[in-house]
């Protein structure tokens, strides 16, 4: 029950008398009490209040991004050396395949020393403030089991995402937006699982903003519909479906669509000015690059990102790299071409997105994370000399790097190592389990006791892992 | 608790029975398997005796002859650290119990190949034996549940009552709510039958064929463009969904149905000269009407650089065959075999190419289906088309002397030929009204186009067929005959060119393969229960979900070709069991075992898809238009939904706006734009086969529902209906309202409030309001 609400039904806008209104003052408070968004106190001390979760779609290359591998100049063309074992890949055969050694440039970077190609000159500017993981790992060679992985802890269909865990532990803070939101680029190769909610009740799935100048339709109430005639509307409506629920009250589908309608409610007078992007300064709008084509799009959903930060959205989902025939970052062929117009896309709205939630002192209290669902072999996917379009990277799960930084991590430091020829991660390994028990800490959940009841086991999201978690590392000076 | 209790008390016991081997390989294979097989999941392989004992990351799994110093064994008896499997009920105790024993007797292996003609291990690959009943009376469906849910200690819920009995069969038929009169009809029907003769009386209705016509159109890929960025018209798809829709209405049998979608050209050969008559011959049109089911295959995802080179396209289209067949006909996910062996099952790239194979001597084209006097009338006007082309070349010189005339001076601007109308003289202005006039004329006495439909032939060269190396066009690997995947059994050799689809159809429909009829019966039962026996209707591999009655999957299989096929008849067994009739309310005892519902001990409640929504508000509102057939509707949109659309010149709007209330199936299906209404409420992206249906819950609904403009012009017109059936009674409103909407009368506390409610607000918001109660968007 907000305050705000409180005021509104008492200055006796409704026009129906005290009694109704007490009757819905009534209601609100029972249905705190049961509504499964409302807020609740993290059981643990917090440093990250929301989440930015920029997800490269198709699996960026970490030896040519954040991970360099000067060996590989060396052993280019050649098969790799015996010592460093076979994987299993998605398309080739990893012994049988040469080395293709990176045509990006490394140079050191900030106070730190933090080596990152010249794919992300911008980003690169705030590498004083990244956490580098450069040991990331799972066995997911397969797009869907990868981006599952990532998402979803598990490799296969039917587990929440980190996202709807999130809110199932923590709630909403806000009552006019959806608690996980999803900026989508285009189509994602695994579909729509890698933000469900699994065997979570269904209030806890993301939501999608479309993409464009409509991010959500709808919104507008019909002319000359004031706003106490809609809740008005809306109080007729929930007492009929409470009524209809109350014999189905395990339904959680019925008790989700009640509170979507609550939702719905409130998002047509916040989700305007939400979107409305021209609020935003000049300087703000060239910040994110939102004044050149080639970043407009990626930039406009990291302002929208930030904007969402503010009005107290949990978990936000931004990415980059669609199956619509957009591009994405799967270099199975001329991945070094693919790369450059991905990161020419994505790397000033990135680096203008930590700038900006610096600036406003946001970053502290917001945890942006970097990343794919795995890396990229150093071996190619087809021969050397087949020319430019040849020169492809296969899926590596073995060893990846990922960035984080705000929410409580202190930046300038790189966690982990691969080997040299960055197949497996061999230097403090982390699994995607230790990353997402690390996000949860972050923000002040214990993943071994989030938990939820599922065909007779108490499910947590990182399943029997996690206990390589890192957060006091990452918090550390 | 007794998992663990008992390895204690049982590796002291002497068990003197020598364990059974094949029986724990088929433990092994449906627990163990689809992680620790060809996924070689923490480097663990359990196929081969030499890797399971060396076990994975872990080391050693089995210690021969030692159960509890086993990892194995301790991971399945949840003893340790390590559990298994994850995510999934325990082993049972019998299951446990032969595990422990075969690692105790030395963990003994037959070795012996297994031999091309022996059985496949997988359940889903063996041919469906008929199953014994269950011990039990009564509708077969019943027993075979019943003996599962008294296995669980389950108790199957009491019988809905006749109002939700009559609105479940009528969303489940026709995807529309049934009248107010018929609720009451069947409500107060005595007679014992009354529920038999309802269904066989829905089962007659030509909306059955819509209903379940659009559930088909889910599982192939049905759209009416070509998807990205130029998203190409197809001009005869409604065609293909015309012909859907009758055979459901027609109860082909799905053997035909399927045939006819893959060989009708080639099973039922016809020249298809339409001779030289007006009327084309009734036995000429049986056959065309058979050969639009082939039209299925022109009709998928289709982008411009797929046709930059002729192997390119037939690539492209030939992986499109093999997918959607793979996925409708033989519920198997085939796509990964593209690029690569399949990773969890035995399908080889090989089989992949040898199946695509099957359509390389076939290609999608249009074909004129004018009579010769219809060619006749065509062209004997064709001059007038001439004439708008001549007309057209007046425009163009009047710009170019326009052009020529504002460039005299000594700037050289150029002009857009596109935008020159605001460059003209009062003259020039008249001269161009003048030529449009003449153009719009001429046009609009042009004789129509011809009719053409768009199916498969036989094209004229045959390129061999190869293996694609990682899927790519260009890198061929080794050539492939055409054939069907070998681990579905031995592949007849397929010569002739002219007959490689009737090979496929009738190996497909023949009475010996494993999956035809399972695949179709599941499907058939997803539809009414809400989810199938396989929850994973295409996919019957080990990717998939194992099936949670297993013989009666099959018995149904087995009914299903007993019964000739017909879809109706499975629709009758299914609907007239008991199971089918269960009430959906909650029950505590139940849900502790069985949460899910997995083993349906009541009857699943399910949400509305959007077509269903769209076509309830308009049924209800009094708007639904019923006229069948014809080419695909696009219905007006807002600017706002507009904006989601690439081209706006791609989009146009039936002139006739009663087409815009006809049913969701009659829509146009854009792959690049689903309609945004549809797309709220999880309509497939017709990208690939959907199987099923997501059923979300998102606030983007409950916008759509209250603010969009078809829902509240809806609410418009029940309002209007309202006032029309019962003038200036209110309480006669509300009362019809919600016998409309949800099939019952108000009670009277709803009554009072929604009275209430009308003091202070018009009618249509009332409607509106019943458009929103989750009892309308749910059936029980």
């Amino acid at each position: 029950m907000s305050i705000d609400r409180r005021r509104f039904l008492e200055s006796a806008g409704l026009g129906f008398g005290s009694l109704a209104a007490n009757f819905l003052l009534a209601r609100d408070a029972a249905a705190a009490t049961t509504n499964p968004l409302t807020a609740k106190k993290p059981p643990l001390p917090v440093t990250a209040k929301s989440v930015i979760f920029l997800f490269m779609h198709g699996g960026p290359s970490h030896i040519d991004t954040f991970d360099p591998k000067p060996a590989l100049e060396k052993l280019h063309g050649q098969p790799p050396p015996d010592s460093f074992g076979d994987v299993q890949l998605q398309f080739s055969t990893f012994k049988k395949q040469p080395i293709l050694a990176s045509r990006r440039t490394f140079r050191k970077h900030g106070q730190c020393g933090m080596e990152i190609s010249d794919l992300f000159p911008n980003v690169a500017r705030h590498a004083d403030s990244l956490a580098l993981i450069r040991s990331m790992h799972h066995d997911g060679f397969t797009h869907t089991a990868a981006l599952n992985w990532l998402n979803n802890g598990w490799p296969r269909l039917g587990r929440p995402s980190l996202g709807s865990w999130i809110v199932y532990g923590l709630g909403s803070e806000s009552d006019s937006l959806p608690a996980f939101v999803v900026m989508l680029d285009g189509g994602i190769k695994s579909g729509p699982v890698v933000y469900s909610s699994g065997f979570l009740p269904a209030v806890f799935q993301g939501t999608t903003l479309r993409h464009g100048p409509s991010p959500i339709l709808n919104l507008k109430p019909r002319d000359g519909m004031s706003q106490a005639s809609q809740r008005e509307f809306l109080d007729l409506l929930q007492w009929n479906n409470q009524r209809y629920s109350a014999p189905r009250a395990d339904d959680s589908d019925l008790a989700a669509r009640m509170s979507s309608y609550e939702l719905a409610f409130k998002m047509q007078m916040a989700a305007p000015e939400l979107a409305d992007l021209g609020k935003e300064s000049e300087v703000t709008r060239k910040l994110y690059g939102m004044d050149e084509d080639g970043t407009r799009d990626f930039g406009s959903r990291c302002l929208m990102a930030r904007r969402l930060v503010e009005r107290g959205v949990r978990f936000i989902q931004i990415w980059s790299g669609n199956t619509n025939g957009g591009g994405d970052w799967d270099g199975h062929a001329s991945c070094d071409k693919g790369h450059t117009s991905m990161a020419a896309k994505t790397d000033k709205p990135v680096a203008g997105l930590l700038a900006d939630l610096k600036a406003r002192g946001l970053l502290d209290s917001t945890l942006v994370v970097w990343g794919g669902e795995f890396g990229r072999t150093c071996t190619s996917d087809g021969s050397l000399n087949g020319g430019g379009d040849s020169l492809g990277r296969d899926h590596n799960p073995y060893g990846f790097s990922l960035w984080l930084a705000g929410g409580g991590v202190r930046g300038g430091k790189i966690f982990g190592e691969t080997d040299d020829i960055g197949l497996h991660a061999v230097k403090d390994r982390l699994h995607v389990h230790d990353l997402h028990a690390s996000m949860l800490k972050l923000m002040g959940l214990d993943h071994t006791k989030l938990t939820y009841p599922f065909q007779g086991r108490d499910f947590r999201p990182t399943d029997v892992g996690g206990e390589g978690e890192i957060t006091a590392r990452l918090m550390a000076p | 608790m007794i998992a663990r209790i008992l390895p204690v008390l049982l590796t002291a016991a002497v068990c003197a029975q020598s364990a059974d081997f094949a029986a724990v390989r088929a433990v092994l294979d449906k627990q163990c398997l689809t992680c620790h097989g060809a996924a070689k999941m923490s480097d663990f392989d359990m196929r081969q005796r030499d890797t399971l004992l060396r076990g994975g990351k872990r080391g050693p799994a089995v210690v021969a002859g030692r159960p509890e110093e086993s990892l194995l064994y301790k991971a399945v008896a949840r003893e340790g650290d390590l559990r298994m499997p994850p995510g999934k009920a325990a082993l049972s105790d019998a299951e446990l119990a032969l595990v422990r024993d075969w690692i105790r007797d030395g963990a003994p292996w037959n070795d012996a190949p297994v031999s091309k003609n022996a059985e496949p291990a997988w359940w889903a690959f063996r041919k469906p034996l008929r199953p014994n009943l269950p011990a039990s009376a009564g509708n077969p469906i019943d027993a075979f549940l019943l003996a599962k849910l008294s296995e669980k200690k389950l108790r199957p819920s009491p019988a809905a009552d006749r109002r939700t009995l009559i609105r479940r069969a009528y969303f489940d038929l026709h995807g529309l709510p049934p009248s107010p009169a018929e609720v009451e009809a069947f409500v107060k029907d005595p007679a014992p039958d009354a529920w038999p003769r309802l269904i066989d009386a829905l089962l007659e209705s030509p909306r059955y064929g819509e209903r379940w016509g659009r559930h088909w159109l889910d599982v192939v890929r049905y759209a009416d463009t070509g998807g990205f960025e130029t998203d190409v018209h197809f001009l005869n798809a409604w065609r293909y969904r015309d012909y859907v829709i009758d055979s459901f209405n027609e109860d082909k049998p799905y053997t035909t149905f399927v045939q006819e979608q893959i060989a009708a050209d080639e099973m039922w050969p016809d020249d298809l000269d339409l001779e030289g008559s007006y009327e084309v011959p009734a036995r000429k049109l049986a056959n065309l009407k058979k050969r639009f089911g082939t039209t299925l295959y022109t009709i998928g995802p289709v982008a411009a650089e797929f046709t930059f080179y002729g192997d390119q396209y037939r690539a492209e289209w030939q992986a499109d065959a093999v997918e959607t067949t793979a996925s409708a006909f033989l519920g198997l996910t085939f796509g990964c075999a593209k690029c690569h062996d399949h990773k969890f099952d035995p399908i080889k790239q090989k089989d992949y190419y040898r199946l695509g194979a099957l359509f390389a001597a076939s290609e999608d084209r249009d074909i004129s289906i004018a009579s010769r006097m219809a060619w006749i009338e065509y062209t004997r006007f064709l001059p007038r088309k001439l004439m708008i082309d001549e007309l057209k070349k007046k425009i163009d010189l009047l710009n170019k002397r326009v052009v020529a005339r504002l460039q005299a001076g000594p700037l050289r601007k150029r002009y857009n030929p596109e935008a020159m109308e605001k460059n003209y003289t009062p003259e020039e202005k008249d001269e161009y009204e003048s030529l449009l006039r003449q153009i719009g004329l001429a046009e609009l006495r042009t004789p129509k186009e011809l009719e053409t439909a768009s199916v498969l032939v036989h094209s004229d060269r045959v390129h061999d067929s190869h293996v694609l190396l990682r899927g790519e066009w260009k890198q061929k690997g080794e050539k492939v005959a055409p054939g069907f995947p070998e681990f579905l059994g031995q592949s007849p050799a397929v010569a002739e060119n002219r007959a490689r689809r009737k090979a496929l159809a009738e190996w497909l429909t023949s009475p010996e393969h494993p999956l035809f009829a399972r695949v179709m019966v599941n499907r058939l039962w997803q539809g009414h229960f809400g989810s199938g026996i396989v929850a994973t209707p295409n996919d019957f591999g080990r990717q998939g979900d194992a099936p949670t009655h297993p013989e009666l999957l099959d018995w149904l299989a087995a009914e299903f070709a007993a019964r000739g096929y017909s879809m109706k008849a499975m629709h009758r067994l299914m609907m007239l069991s008991g199971s089918y009739r269960m009430s959906s309310l909650p029950d505590e005892a139940n849900a502790k075992i069985d949460p899910r519902n997995t083993y349906l001990w009541r009857m699943n409640r399910r949400r509305m898809e959007g077509e269903a929504v769209r076509d309830a508000v308009l049924a209800v509102s009094g708007q639904l238009n019923l006229k069948m057939h014809g080419p695909a509707v696009a219905v007006p949109l807002s600017n706002e939904e507009l904006g989601g659309m690439r081209d706006l010149g791609q989009w146009a709007v039936s002139g006739d706006p009663a087409d815009h209330t006809r049913r969701s199936v009659y829509l146009y299906v854009k792959r690049s734009f689903r309609l945004p209404m549809l797309e709220t409420f999880d309509a497939p992206d017709a990208s690939a086969s959907c199987a099923r249906r997501e059923s979300s819950t998102v606030a983007p609904q409950a916008l759509a529902m209250m603010n969009s403009e078809f829902v509240n012009q809806q609410a418009d017109r029940l309002a209007e209906r309202l006032k029309k059936e019962h003038p200036d009674n209110p309480e006669a409103w509300v009362d019809a309202g919600w016998r409309l909407t949800v099939g019952r009368a108000p009670t009277a506390e709803e009554k009072g409030r929604a009275l209430a409610f009308l003091n202070r607000n018009n009618l249509a918001r009332l409607c509106l309001m019943w458009f929103n109660l989750n009892e309308f968007l749910y059936v029980d």
